[in-house]
């Protein structure tokens, strides 16, 4: 199979299946799976031309850039669309029997069959912003990750989650209008949108600056970087299980994969030292209020969704440690792969959330005294998660917080090595909270009986999210492909 | 009293932000390359390829038409949404509204409705050479629905679920379907050839119509067209 029809698959196909799976619901769940395999398949196949290859472009209609819009894949954008695939395969197997189950169901809603047409178009949509070459374009797949997000989070029907859909809808959708409004600033200075050419081209005038603020905010808003995070907890953790762990495990990513994009690769980021510090504070920030909220909270997924906006801080981190030549690489390195690896433990914590919450038929961490006998696979796979979370070798997180560190002391940020070792420490306690209690001793009601698709899922992906950090040499060989920052020897 | 200053005085400290935010951008405007850049000039010399005269169709249709693929796949995320989000359709009503249907409306809805038909097709083939297309033609034929909806005339009751679902997709299949045949001839996904290009983009434009009127009279209908019916069963029953 060549080039093109693997990466206008990775597209085109879940968009397809998802089309199909909205006409013919009775099949969906298969479909579902199917295209999730499938997904895997193309992804890899994807890395493989990049790495055989080194970056590669796409143009759709034959145009190209700066007429038409390009496709662009290069290590990065790669390795989004593998992260993708993996988190994806497992959040369609564990949804057959989430879904199944009649208290998730049709019982509970009707119109549940539209989880997996959302479901298909949400993967299709991230993959066409992993591989987009083109920032206008780039808007367009925000709105439709945005769109379908919303939707999933209000699939769970309760009020809390309509709620929290529409303010999620509110925030989300100003935030891509900021975005929008500096893409077109950019545009109507540079007369393009293909953000290769923008990027050799960009200045540091009035006009840049206000849309490389408008482009930053309305992306900082989408990943909610602390303080504008006030919006998350309530909508992931209000979610139904599978779309929580697609929400904080990949959605989140892509906004940030957007910035991560636009900094290094168009923006004029060694002028920006001052806002990349800022962004690194907040990070910091985020890292300390996240873990301490996590560590307060009475509601297992809330605890969850915290944690997510604690690890967030982190991928911040890089755009001030990136700003000092000796530590660029190491900071990029560590951001791009933590992305990666708290995106298999955020979707296998979320997901052992949901199947206990399901078991014990209660959302409070209390609940779960004594649980671990009863449900040791699903406990396991949480504690499993925690590690990779925590960031514990061998784990990928590990490995990514190694990297962080090295940039930090290298470029001799000491704020930030003792901020990336306190979120260490403060997540073991959020973590080690919901595992004690789970097998603290005494009588306890017999829970209800979990499939065994819902036990074992949680616990393979949890698996992977450790396995990330002894499996690494791969996925930062191919890190390197079109890295836009000088490239170091790793440790 | 103190509580009442407090809110003054976020009132002006909002105020004062947002002027801030205005002024920046407002320099940054004025700041602009005053004379034509961006992309208008490869767009006029690439026109004759494109399969159609005026510059916005050949722009959304052909030079970004992966854009507008994508745009119809965002609406019809919108009626996704609206489903999940939906509260249980009959739960709540507005009797005053609908317990009696203005004979007025009836008869200008027999007036203006085969206008408004001819008006959507006029606008869907202008769109060729002069401002119009098919969201133009689609909204057109939409507000034409949300009208038969409000006088409570039953022209779906032969629509099902299964049709009602096809029409809302049929677009994107033709497009994804258009974009894959072009592939055949050793193009790209979505390269029309400078010979065919009209008929492709007047069908992909066709098709759209007919699938953008469907979703935008959705979206009024709660998500389901076929709600509007239960709606007037529901109104209907209690009223009498």
């Amino acid at each position: 199979m060549s080039f093109e029809l693997t990466i206008l698959g990775l597209i085109l196909v879940p968009l397809a299946a998802g089309i199909a799976a909205f006409i013919v619901t009775r099949f969906a769940a298969i479909l579902a799976v199917a295209t999730a395999l499938l997904q895997s398949l193309f992804a890899f196949r994807l890395a493989g031309y990049v790495l055989s290859n080194g970056p590669l472009r796409y143009k759709i209609g034959g145009w190209g850039a700066p007429l038409g819009i390009d496709l662009y894949v290069d290590g990065l954008s790669a390795l989004m669309v593998i992260m993708t695939a993996l988190v994806g395969l497992a959040v369609a197997t564990y949804s057959t029997s989430y879904f199944a189950i009649p208290e998730h169901g049709r019982e509970h809603r009707s119109n549940v069959d539209i989880f997996w047409p959302l479901f298909l178009i949400l993967w299709s949509a991230l993959n066409a912003l992993f591989l987009s070459a083109d920032i206008f374009n780039l808007y367009v797949t925000l709105e439709l990750l945005t769109l379908s997000a919303i939707a999933l989070i209000g699939l769970a029907g309760t009020v809390k989650s309509l709620q929290a859909a529409l303010r999620y809808l509110l925030i989300a959708m100003s935030a891509s209008l900021f975005y929008l409004l500096g893409v077109a600033l950019l545009y109507s200075v540079y007369g393009t949108v293909d953000w290769e050419l923008l990027g050799a081209q960009m200045q540091f005038d009035l006009p840049d600056r206000c849309a490389i603020v408008l482009i930053c905010v309305g992306l900082l808003l989408k990943t909610a970087l602390f303080p504008l995070h006030f919006w998350l907890p309530a909508a992931h953790a209000n979610a139904p299980a599978p779309a929580s762990a697609l929400l904080s495990g990949l959605v989140l990513k892509a906004s940030f994969y957007v910035l991560l994009r636009m900094w290094f690769d168009v923006f004029p980021y060694a002028d920006l030292r001052a806002v990349g510090n800022l962004l690194g504070i907040l990070g910091a920030a985020a890292i300390v209020w996240g873990s301490v909220q996590a560590i307060r909270q009475q509601h297992l997924k809330l605890l969850v969704a915290y944690s997510t906006v604690a690890q967030i801080g982190y991928l911040f981190l890089v755009f001030s440690l990136a700003s000092e030549p000796s530590a660029s690489w190491n900071a990029w390195n560590g951001a791009a792969y933590f992305s990666v690896s708290h995106a298999f433990a955020k979707a296998a914590a979320f997901m052992a959330a949901g199947s206990l919450v399901f078991a014990t038929g209660s959302a409070k961490i209390d609940d779960l005294a004594g649980i671990a006998q009863q449900q040791p696979v699903t406990v396991f796979a949480f504690a499993l998660a925690g590690v990779g979370l925590m960031g514990l070798p061998p784990s990928g997180a590990f490995l990514s917080k190694w990297l962080l560190l090295n940039a930090s002391l290298s470029s001799g940020k000491w704020f930030f090595t003792a901020v990336i070792l306190l979120g260490s420490l403060l997540a073991a306690i959020y973590v080690f909270r919901v595992v004690a209690k789970s097998f603290e001793a005494g009588e306890r009601q017999p829970t209800r009986h979990v499939p065994a698709l819902m036990q074992w899922t949680p616990l393979v992906l949890a698996l992977l999210s450790i396995g990330l950090g002894i499996v690494a040499t791969r996925p930062l060989e191919l890190l390197k492909i079109g890295a836009p920052v000088a490239i170091e020897k790793t440790p | 009293m103190s509580r009442l200053r407090k809110t003054e005085l976020a009132k002006v400290g909002f105020g004062l932000i947002v002027a801030m935010i205005v002024t920046a951008l407002g320099c940054a405007i004025l700041a602009l390359p005053g004379e034509e850049s961006g992309l208008a000039g490869a767009v006029m010399l690439n026109l004759d390829q494109a399969g159609a005269k005026n510059p916005v169709t050949a722009v959304l249709l052909n030079f970004r038409g992966y854009d507008t693929l994508l745009e119809i796949a965002v609406l019809l995320l919108a009626v996704l949404g609206a489903r999940a989000l939906a509260v249980d359709e009959s739960a709540d009503d507005s009797e005053h509204f609908r317990s009696s249907i203005n004979p007025v409306l009836i008869g200008f809805i027999r007036v203006i409705a085969p206008v408004m038909i001819i008006v959507a097709g006029y606008l869907l083939w202008v769109g060729g050479h002069a401002p119009g297309g098919a969201f133009q033609a689609g909204a057109v034929l939409a507000s034409l629905g949300v009208l038969l909806v409000l006088a409570d005339i039953n022209w779906t009751q032969h629509l099902s679920d299964y049709s009602e679902r096809i029409l809302l997709t049929i677009s994107l299949v033709v497009f994804l379907s258009v974009g894959l045949a072009t592939m055949f001839n050793a193009r790209n996904f979505l390269e029309f050839s400078p010979s065919t290009a009209k008929w492709c983009i007047l069908l992909i434009e066709a098709v759209a119509t007919v699938s953008i009127a469907v979703i935008l009279l959705a979206l009024f209908c709660c998500g389901k067209i076929s709600n509007a019916r239960k709606y007037h069963e529901t109104t209907r029953g209690r009223v009498e």
